[in-house]
C-alpha cells in the first residue's frame, strides 16, 4: 500500500475518531474546560494511560529501536503552551479539530484554519528574528 | 452531534489511533509538525537534491559516501600504505576508527526521511473526510456558516462577524503557541506525556491550565 493512502486512511480514521469524541464541538470543548462535564477529559487521560502501558511493550516487541524524538523543556515550551491554551479555548480547535470541523460543515472553520496558518508563520518569522534558541521541532516525529 | 461516544471508547480510540500511526507510518503522531512542515515549505520552497539526499540516506549510505570521499581526496588506504611503507605512520588507525564509528549491523532504513508536501497535505485533507463521514452517518451533516454552538452563539454573538475574528484570532494564538512549544495535543497531549517526556508534561499542563482559565473568564465575562 502507498504511503499516500496509508497516510490518508490515518487522517480519515483520526479525524471521524476525533468527532465522534466531542472535540469538534466548540460547546462540548467548553463543557471539558468548565470541568460541566468530564467525558473528554476521561477519554484524554484513558487515551494516555493506555499508550504509558503499551509504548515499553512496543519497544521490547520492535525488531530494531524504534526511534522516537526526545521532547526537552525548552525556553519556548513554557510560554508557547500557554499562548495554545487561550487559542484552544478561544477558538474551540485544536491544529487538527478546525479540518475535522470543516468536514462536518462548520464553514467558520475557515477562519480557525486561516489564523493556525498565520499564527504558525508569524512565530516562525518572529523566532529567527528575536529568539533564535532551539525549539525543536513536530517536523521529526 | 449527539452521537458522541462514552468516555472509555475515546480514550481507546485515541490510544489506537496514536499507536496505529505509529506502526502504519513509522512515526510518533503529531499534527501540528505538518502544519509546521508546509509552512516551512512555503516559506523557504523544497529542500534542495543534496540536502534531501543527504536525510534520506540510510546510516550504510553516509559511511559508505565518507570513505568513498575520504579515499578520492586521500587516496585508498592500500596505496597510502603502499607509498609510505617506510613512514613509522600507518593509515590502519583512520580505518579502525572509522570503522568503530560504523552500527555492528549498519541499518538500511533512513536516519530521517523527509515526509513530502502531499503526504502532510493529504493527512489534512483526510481530517476533513473523517470529520465529513462522522457526520454523514450521524445525519447531521448540514453547512453552516455561522460558528456553530449554543455557547459559543451566547458568547460571541455580537462580537465582529458572529464570531469570526474570535476564531481567527483563537487560531493565530493556536498556531503560534504550537509551534512555539513546539507541540499541540496530538505530539505533547498524547504521545509525549505517554512518553514521560518533560517538554510534553509542562507543554500539556500549560494549554490545559491556560484553556481552563480561559474558559472560565468567558463564563464570568457572560
Amino acid at each position: 500500500m502507498s504511503t499516500l493512502l496509508r497516510t490518508s486512511i490515518l487522517g480519515i480514521v483520526l479525524g471521524f475518531a476525533l468527532s465522534r469524541i466531542g472535540f469538534s464541538s466548540w460547546d462540548e470543548v467548553h463543557r471539558m474546560f468548565t470541568f460541566e462535564s468530564l467525558r473528554m477529559f476521561l477519554a484524554f487521560v484513558v487515551g494516555v494511560t493506555l499508550l504509558t502501558l503499551a509504548w515499553p511493550l512496543v519497544r521490547r516487541f520492535s525488531a530494531t529501536p524504534p526511534r522516537w524524538s526526545a521532547r526537552p523543556i525548552h525556553r519556548g515550551t513554557l510560554a508557547g503552551g500557554l499562548l495554545f491554551g487561550v487559542g484552544w479555548a478561544l477558538s474551540g480547535a485544536c491544529p487538527s479539530i478546525a479540518l475535522v470541523q470543516l468536514g462536518e460543515g462548520q464553514a467558520a472553520a475557515l477562519f480557525t484554519l486561516a489564523g493556525i496558518f498565520v499564527g504558525n508563520w508569524l512565530y516562525s518569522w518572529v523566532h529567527e528574528r528575536y529568539f533564535r534558541w532551539s525549539a525543536g521541532s513536530c517536523v521529526d516525529d | 452531534m449527539t452521537h458522541h461516544w462514552p468516555w472509555w471508547l475515546g480514550g481507546l480510540a485515541l490510544a489506537g489511533v496514536a499507536l496505529t500511526h505509529w506502526f502504519v507510518l513509522g512515526r510518533q503522531m503529531a499534527v501540528s509538525g505538518r502544519f509546521t512542515a508546509i509552512v516551512n515549505r512555503w516559506r523557504f520552497g523544497a529542500p534542495d537534491a543534496g540536502a534531501r539526499a543527504l536525510q534520506n540516506a540510510s546510516r550504510a549510505d553516509l559511511l559508505a559516501a565518507i570513505q568513498a570521499a575520504t579515499h578520492a581526496e586521500f587516496g585508498a588506504q592500500e596505496e597510502a600504505s603502499n607509498a609510505h611503507a617506510s613512514s613509522t605512520r600507518t593509515s590502519e588507525s583512520d580505518g579502525t576508527a572509522l570503522a568503530a564509528l560504523a552500527p555492528s549491523e549498519p541499518s538500511a532504513a533512513p536516519v530521517s526521511r523527509v515526509r513530502t508536501l502531499a503526504e502532510h497535505a493529504v493527512f489534512l485533507g483526510s481530517l476533513v473526510l473523517g470529520g465529513l463521514f462522522s457526520a454523514l452517518l450521524a445525519g447531521s451533516l448540514e453547512l453552516s456558516l455561522a460558528p456553530s454552538g449554543e455557547i459559543f452563539a451566547s458568547l460571541f454573538a455580537k462580537t465582529p462577524g458572529g464570531g469570526a475574528l474570535v476564531l481567527l484570532v483563537g487560531g493565530v494564538l493556536v498556531g503560534a503557541g504550537t509551534r512555539m512549544a513546539a507541540g499541540c495535543t496530538s505530539g505533547h497531549g498524547l504521545c509525549g506525556v505517554s512518553r514521560l517526556q518533560p517538554g510534553s508534561l509542562l507543554a500539556t499542563v500549560a494549554f490545559f491550565g491556560a484553556a481552563v482559565a480561559t474558559a472560565f473568564v468567558l463564563r464570568v465575562l457572560s
